[in-house]
């Protein structure tokens, strides 16, 4: 018997394939310590002598700040700092209270000045030399409010006042191609409603900030972009980019960006201003107002097909709450406008897509933003269709599936993969889960959970399936690139690339990449920080294909220089020579030689990066464009219990089958699969931020309700397809958007199978499954 | 204040026995006694609560078990935690209890989470709540130089609620050797506070039904003209024979309408809510009578 503190005996790096390289499944090497709870975050951080950081946020959703007297916190015995707006440097315009920040469009203050535009926005920040007497003196701070007519509804920000000096309307972006007088034979029309799902990460936001002797500031932090975050501090703090460092800690979960600009800014503020380190960490209710959830939508469809289900024409019009700052709230548009359709072909499209500014909680990056709420609404138009024609729900989405070299809306054709059919063929090979039985030990199964007030004879059984897509990388004429630096010294590689992991295995696939090219069994991944090069967010699903196709360049290069001298030695190309286990063999098997002793003591090195062809902006006309570098493509069937007089759901078993290019790391993909799932279930049916004029109600892990082990269906999956995407380093597609985007669809529509109810929106509350018997 | 040091510099004090408990309370005005601390810290972190002092009532072993008296009653301790009174001998006992403590939260909340601080706290969504109303439970509150019984209920109501000083010690509990029920409405698999909740025991001895509903008011509803009607429309002679139907299924559906209709008013269960969110609670509310008189007397 080990004690619990105790390291077991690591496992095996690969258990079962006894290879390693790509196509395996090694574990994540975190995994262990992370399961043991011994894996240090950012709220494990400690330096000598170190301050705590609070911040005081605005109760208001909408207020004016008429004054702010900091004496009474800096009367605090122990209080060594406190800053307002008024003590960030000026813009670069020459703007007072400091340059305005935010991913993608700046509109955001790091600390409110004279206006505060949402519930929970920073407004002032101490430093203390304990945690409770900081937040002490950040309450003890007076701030006179003169509290403002919230806009809370998205709808009414049109004609509201403008609650930001750039308006309202974050973008309007139309879409306009085919006939607009084309009439299908039959028409369906709906309303659907998307809520405000948080992405609720299990480690609340933390960081140090210590600064240094030049003048600039070190940053520990889990940033999920350590180059953008360091340019964006480094603005707001009006110093030299090259002055901010940010080092990655452990990232505690992120389906989003971590750690919000504010968090940073403020943190390195106060220890620029105390010359001392300054540690904080949020509490779980500061967390859920401190980060961006995803943007609550409106959607309207109307759908034209002829008797046969093929469409004719698609109209929508589409309504993103972007909350009060901008953030990424035109990329998310440009994603459910250009893919309003889905994974179909439609001759005629017209869609209308609005993102307005509100004083509810700002949206912005996760998973899908965009693409998920209109899968939601098209796919639920397409199971009005199916059932107003009377045509199987499988066989309508069959009949209009894309194939590769379709057309998007946007005029761009689909050059990558996207077997449509065929994934949707592939869900039925996998069997339906059983039926529970009547039977009082299975009472766990039923809707309501263990102990619930299930009843088997109320409990209807439904089966939905959904198809959805999402693009890859960045979108719209954004540069896309990453860089990385492989080094081969003795019997080991090293990989230096500022590419975070966030969860999503990154680590683990590069170090893959590695040995299949090198052919090395011991890869060291260096920490991430941002005085390496560049390699860009952890998000869109883009380090698979951009960085670790840079590590993959980086590879090849050394592995050129190391195989070079051996191939002109014996009059050979490189090409007929291989790397396996460590020894560099030829295909005659003549030469045989361990990789250290090619090397002579030498270290090898190679830096190289990977920019993937560029896009262009959609059109803001008509909203045409190749804007997307790649699309991932994904079908699932859900299946659910529902006691049609409680409306208790149970999501039984999500089927997926995925399109993914080619599986680098099965288990890995799986593992990302099952947890797409389970945040698609949970906003299916679960996960909503509710506010009330503005101000979130269930801003907590009791209120806020996430998924738990028994609300989480089993994920199988039918098939991982592995169409090679020529233009995508190893031919890989990212996995794991594209199934939290399809999943809430496939819970609708199986809810909508079990109770003949139209379900327009999510999540599913119990009064939208009750159902006549 | 959201938050702040609620602790620092205050007095905790851990008795040993009950006595020790009162005497504590009986000097330290403002004290509060503190068992499993499941929403008791969650109000100190949030800084809704700043008690003077906390008594710790870990420590008083005699409260975490439970006695039997005059061979129908159980004396439930108030330390009794949730994950005890989920285990087979209590759930032979008392089966509503223990399927209200089953469901009353995640492991890691019944683990530490007490009977006597379910009643204490009197959360609307409390789960043993209404079945300690069905039961018709009494609380011993001890405090120095003395004890009293009250009805649980009317310590719920606040008709005669806890004084200064007192200590919430015992639970008494009539034993029914009968079917008892509690069910909940979450609108989840994975545990969750109710939306409403239904307990619901027979009383054969007695020929009677007791009902209660949870979650839909401040307090346990008891719908006592369903409770009587109903108990006349069962066989009860029939009790216990092969294949026997002790309802008409017509009134089991009619028994759930009847409840709902006496605990949830028209017009909103809050006072606040619109009329189709009071139908809806009035559904669920009936829909849970009618389920758990079912499986009674099944």
């Amino acid at each position: 018997m080990t004690s619990a503190t105790e390291l077991p005996a690591p496992a095996p790096a690969d258990p079962g394939t006894g290879t390693t390289g790509l196509g395996t499944s090694p574990l994540r090497t975190d995994a262990l310590p992370k399961a043991l709870g011994i894996y240090p975050y950012a709220a494990d951080l400690w330096a000598e002598g170190l301050l705590w950081g609070a911040v005081l946020r605005s109760p208001h959703p909408h207020a004016r700040i008429l004054s702010v007297d900091t004496a009474p916190a800096l009367a605090i015995p122990g209080v060594h700092a406190v800053v307002t707006a008024a003590d960030l440097p000026a813009g670069p315009d020459g703007t007072p209270d400091g340059a305005p920040t935010g991913q993608v469009t700046a509109d955001r203050p790091v600390l409110a000045a004279g206006v505060v535009r949402h519930h929970g926005e920073p407004v002032a920040a101490v430093a203390a030399d304990h945690p409770d007497t900081a937040r002490l003196a950040a309450a003890a701070i007076l701030v006179e409010y003169e509290p403002l007519e919230p806009v809370t509804d998205p709808e009414a920000a049109f004609h509201a006042p403008p609650l930001h000096p750039d308006g309202n309307l974050l973008r309007h972006l139309p879409l306009r191609t085919g006939d607009p007088d084309a009439v299908g034979e039959v028409v369906v029309e709906g309303l659907y409603q998307v809520g405000r799902q948080d992405p609720a990460p299990i480690g609340a936001e933390a960081g140090l900030a210590v600064p240094r002797p030049d003048g600039g500031v070190e940053l520990h932090l889990s940033s999920t972009d350590p180059h953008g975050d360091r340019d964006r501090t480094a603005a707001c703090l009006g110093i030299d980019p090259d002055r901010v460092r940010l080092v990655g800690t452990g990232v505690p979960g992120a389906t989003t960006d971590r750690e919000d600009l504010s968090f940073q800014v403020t943190l390195a503020l106060l220890a620029l201003r105390t010359g001392r380190p300054v540690k904080m960490t949020l509490t779980r209710a500061e967390s859920f107002q401190a980060h961006t959830t995803r943007h609550p939508a409106l959607l309207r469809y109307r759908h034209h097909a002829d008797a046969d289900g093929r469409l004719v024409k698609v109209e929508a019009q589409v309504l993103l709450d972007g909350g009060a700052y901008a953030d990424v709230s035109a990329e998310a548009l440009a994603s459910a406008v250009a893919f309003s359709v889905g994974p179909y072909t439609c001759p005629n499209v017209f869609v209308d897509a609005w993102a307005v500014r509100t004083n509810n909680p700002p949206a912005g990056r996760m998973r899908g933003e965009g693409a998920l709420q209109a899968c939601f609404a098209y796919e639920s138009q397409l199971d009005q269709l199916a059932k107003q024609l009377g045509i199987d729900p499988v066989e309508i989405r069959r009949r209009n599936a894309m194939t590769t070299g379709d057309p998007l809306p946007t005029g761009q054709a689909v050059t990558c993969p996207a077997p449509v059919g065929a994934l949707l063929d592939a869900l039925d090979t996998t069997p339906l889960p059983a039926l529970p039985l009547d039977d009082p030990e299975a009472d766990w199964l039923l809707p309501g959970g263990p102990g619930g007030a299930g009843d088997p004879a109320a409990v209807r059984r439904g089966i939905g399936y959904a198809v959805g897509m999402v693009h890859m990388l960045g979108a719209e004429g954004e540069d896309e690139v990453a860089t990385a630096t492989v080094r081969v010294s003795g019997d080991h590689a090293t990989v230096i690339c500022a590419a975070v992991d966030s969860g999503q295995g990154f680590a683990t696939l590069a170090r893959q990449i590695v040995q299949s090219v090198l052919g090395v069994s011991e890869v060291y991944i260096a920490p991430v920080d941002s005085d390496q090069s560049a390699a860009g967010p952890s998000a869109r699903s883009r380090h698979t294909w951009v960085s670790g196709g840079a590590v993959e360049r980086a590879a090849l290069m050394v592995r050129h220089q190391m195989l070079q001298p051996i191939a002109a030695d014996f009059g050979m190309s490189v090409e007929l020579l291989t790397i396996n286990d460590g020894k560099i063999t030829s295909y005659d098997g003549v030469l045989g030689m361990p990789v250290s002793e090619a090397l002579e003591g030498r270290e090898l090195w190679a830096t190289a990066q990977c920019r993937p062809h560029p896009t262009e902006p959609l059109d803001p006309e008509t909203g045409q464009g190749d804007a997307f570098v790649s699309i991932a493509f994904c079908a699932m069937r859900a299946v659910v219990d529902v006691d049609i007089e409680l409306g208790a759901v149970r999501v039984v078993d999500v089927t997926v089958a995925q399109e993914v290019g080619r599986a680098l790391n099965p288990r890995q993909i799986e593992d990302r699969i099952e947890g797409a799932v389970a945040q698609g279930v949970g906003l299916a049916l679960l996960e909503n931020l509710r506010t009330e004029g503005g101000v979130p109600v269930n801003a907590s892990l009791t209120g806020y309700r996430l998924p738990t082990a028994l609300d989480t269906p089993d994920v199988r999956i039918a098939a991982l397809l592995e169409e090679r995407d020529v233009v995508a380093p190893f031919g890989a597609k990212a996995v794991s958007a594209v199934p939290a985007v399809v999943a809430p669809a496939a819970v609708a529509a199986a809810v909508r199978a079990a109770t003949g109810l139209p379900v327009g929106r999510l999540p599913i509350l119990p009064e939208d499954a009750i159902a006549p018997a | 204040m959201e938050h702040g040091g609620n602790l620092v510099n205050r007095t905790i004090m851990l008795p040993a026995s009950v006595d020790e408990a009162v005497e504590a309370l009986a000097v330290t005005p403002g004290a509060v006694p503190v068992a499993g601390a499941t929403d008791l810290m969650e109000a100190v972190n949030a800084g809704r609560l700043r008690p003077a002092a906390l008594i710790g009532l870990g420590r008083i072993t005699e409260l975490r078990g439970w006695r039997y008296e005059d061979g129908g009653t159980a004396v439930l301790g108030a330390g009794l935690t949730h994950a005890r009174m989920d285990r087979p001998d209590f759930a032979a006992l008392i089966p509503a209890l223990a399927d209200a403590a089953r469901t009353a939260g995640p492991p890691q909340v019944r683990n530490v989470g007490t009977l006597g601080g379910n009643i204490a706290t009197a959360a609307p969504a409390g789960d043993t709540l209404p079945v300690l109303a069905a039961l018709e439970a009494t609380a011993t509150l001890a405090r120095a130089g003395g004890v009293r019984e009250v009805p649980v209920s009317h310590l719920l109501t606040g008709l005669d609620p806890l004084r200064p000083g007192e200590l919430l010690t015992w639970v008494r509990v009539p034993l029914l050797h009968a079917p008892q029920v509690f069910l909940k409405s979450t609108g989840r698999s994975g545990p969750a506070r109710a939306t409403a909740s239904v307990a619901l025991v027979l009383d054969p001895a007695r020929r009677g039904v007791r009902c209660a509903v949870g979650a839909v008011a401040p307090v346990p509803l008891r719908p006592l003209e369903a409770e009587n009607w109903v108990a006349g429309c069962i066989d009860w002679d029939a009790r216990g024979a092969e294949g026997a139907v002790l309802i008409d299924p017509a009134a089991l559906a009619a028994f759930g309408e009847y409840v709902a209709g006496a605990c949830v008013p028209e017009g909103g269960a809050h006072g606040e809510g619109s009329g189709s969110a009071a139908a809806r609670l009035r559904r669920t509310v009936a829909v849970l009578a009618r389920r758990a008189l079912g499986r009674a007397l099944k």
